[in-house]
């Protein structure tokens, strides 16, 4: 996943900006310490994360979902930089054949997943490629990815150009729909704007198209249209708070999707700097979502038309949902940084705030905790 | 390219006040982690992995993730 860096980095060329900035920029706080920056990172990042993930339904357990993940950036040169990550996640549990109505076996998978990109900065530029990998029992998804970022003279505006391609195999372990394909592109123009020394603004704009086969071959009678496109608007905007050495985090996402479905999404977030290297950042996220235009309400299976599209998959229902999270972090020594996260997310047809929530569904609630340990070196 | 920049910008920023932007030796606060967008990447990864796969909705934080046969 690339995004558009935060115009933050001051040039390396330091001779042409003369002696007066490069004495200021000794100053403590004042050159950036983060590698993710608009000119060539110069530390290196490697992080170990672990997610415990559980999720439930009124009066029975669904999924429980173990992960553990790494990530490392590497400079390898003045202008290149490579980073990669890879993720295992161990599942177990119990999914819903259709509404809240659940398999009676116990269901056990595991996904591998790993990507790498490389990044090269000449100039006002930086042009990264990518390619990802993730498998499943069941599914495999391969692609590539090409970014392009432009950088204002005064750093302060960054320009994102993105495209990738993925390719989807499902082969699904109860026979249904053996060998299925589902291709995809994505295009993302995005822009991050330094707005004053406190203020900083990012918008990104993205279509995703794809074709093949989008039903869920484990719900009965689920039949999905074969080509899907959305539109994701996202905003996000942060202050940072001198007074209070605190950072407000704010974000806005709206959601096309040729299913039906429209979506919005909001999120805040108060990141507060504490003594002794801690840092506390309470969160709220808001989403709601109406359903796509195939998703038949209840029961099971009213609705249904043969060779029409048709969903009972709850996923694709119209309801909101809230997250209310913390993340507690603290700085180490040497370049260490540990942070425990938590979060509880719920999911309610009455929450619904854009039109009528689905009836006859149940609420859906999970919550997961997350280790994570950084090195910068 | 310059109508599309306004337009975003302008369409981020509706409403607020005027800003007068950073001079090099002014981006101190702005190289905070907390005040970079995705400064923990995997952290980014992981949770929109998660809204992936329990709502309709994907996207919008860049190209190039990957998918899973979790939706």
């Amino acid at each position: 996943m690339v995004s558009a860096e935060a115009a933050v980095a001051v040039t390396k060329d330091q001779s042409a900006i003369g002696p007066l900035l490069a004495a200021a920029l000794a100053l403590p706080g004042v050159m950036p310490s983060a590698a993710h920056a608009q000119s060539a990172p110069d530390k290196g990042i490697f992080e170990a994360q672990y997610l415990n993930y559980r999720d439930w339904q009124p009066g029975r357990n669904r999924m429980t979902v173990w992960a553990p993940a790494f990530y490392a950036l590497v400079p390898l040169s003045d202008t290149w930089v490579v980073e990669g990550g890879m993720v295992y996640d161990s599942m177990s549990g119990a999914s819903p054949l259709y509404f809240n109505v659940l398999s009676g076996a116990s269901i056990g998978d595991y996904r591998t997943a790993g990507d790498v990109k490389v990044t090269k900065y000449v100039g006002n530029t930086a042009v990264s490629l990518g390619g990802f990998v993730s498998s499943e029992q069941d599914f495999l998804s391969r692609g590539g990815s090409l970014n392009v970022q432009f950088f204002s003279e005064d750093r302060n505006r960054t320009w994102l150009l993105g495209v990738a391609g993925n390719n989807d195999r499902i082969n699904a372990t109860n026979g249904v729909a053996p060998n299925s394909k589902r291709n995809s592109l994505e295009f993302v123009v995005g822009i991050t704007q330094a707005l004053s020394p406190n203020d900083i603004v990012q918008s990104n704009l993205t279509y995703y198209t794809g074709h093949g086969y989008y039903s869920d071959p484990y719900k009965p009678l689920d039949t999905r249209p074969t080509t899907r496109e959305t539109w994701a608007w996202l905003t996000r905007y942060n202050h940072y708070f001198v007074d209070a050495d605190a950072t407000l985090k704010l974000g806005y996402r709206l959601l096309l999707d040729s299913f039906g479905s429209t979506s919005n999404m909001f999120e805040a977030a108060w990141a507060q700097a504490l003594p002794w290297g801690f840092t506390v950042t309470p969160g709220l996220r808001f989403y709601t979502q109406t359903s796509a235009d195939f998703y038949m309400n209840p029961p099971f299976p009213r609705g249904f038309v043969e060779g029409q599209d048709y969903s009972a998959d709850t996923r694709l229902a119209s309801f909101g949902a809230i997250t209310a999270g913390m993340i507690v972090g603290k700085t180490l020594w040497d370049g260490w940084y540990v942070s425990l996260r938590a979060d509880y997310y719920r999911q309610d047809p009455d929450w619904q705030i854009f039109g009528t929530g689905s009836p006859g569904i149940q609420t859906f609630s999970a919550r997961w905790l997350q280790l994570n340990i950084t090195k910068n070196f | 390219m310059r109508l599309l920049s306004i337009a975003l910008v302008a369409a981020a920023l509706a409403g607020c006040a005027t800003f007068e932007p950073p001079k090099p030796w002014e981006k101190g606060n702005l190289a905070k982690p907390d005040m970079q967008f995705d400064y923990d990447r995997l952290d980014v990864k992981t949770q929109q992995h998660i809204y992936t796969s329990k709502e309709a909705a994907t996207g919008g934080y860049g190209v190039g993730g990957g998918g899973c046969g979790c939706n």
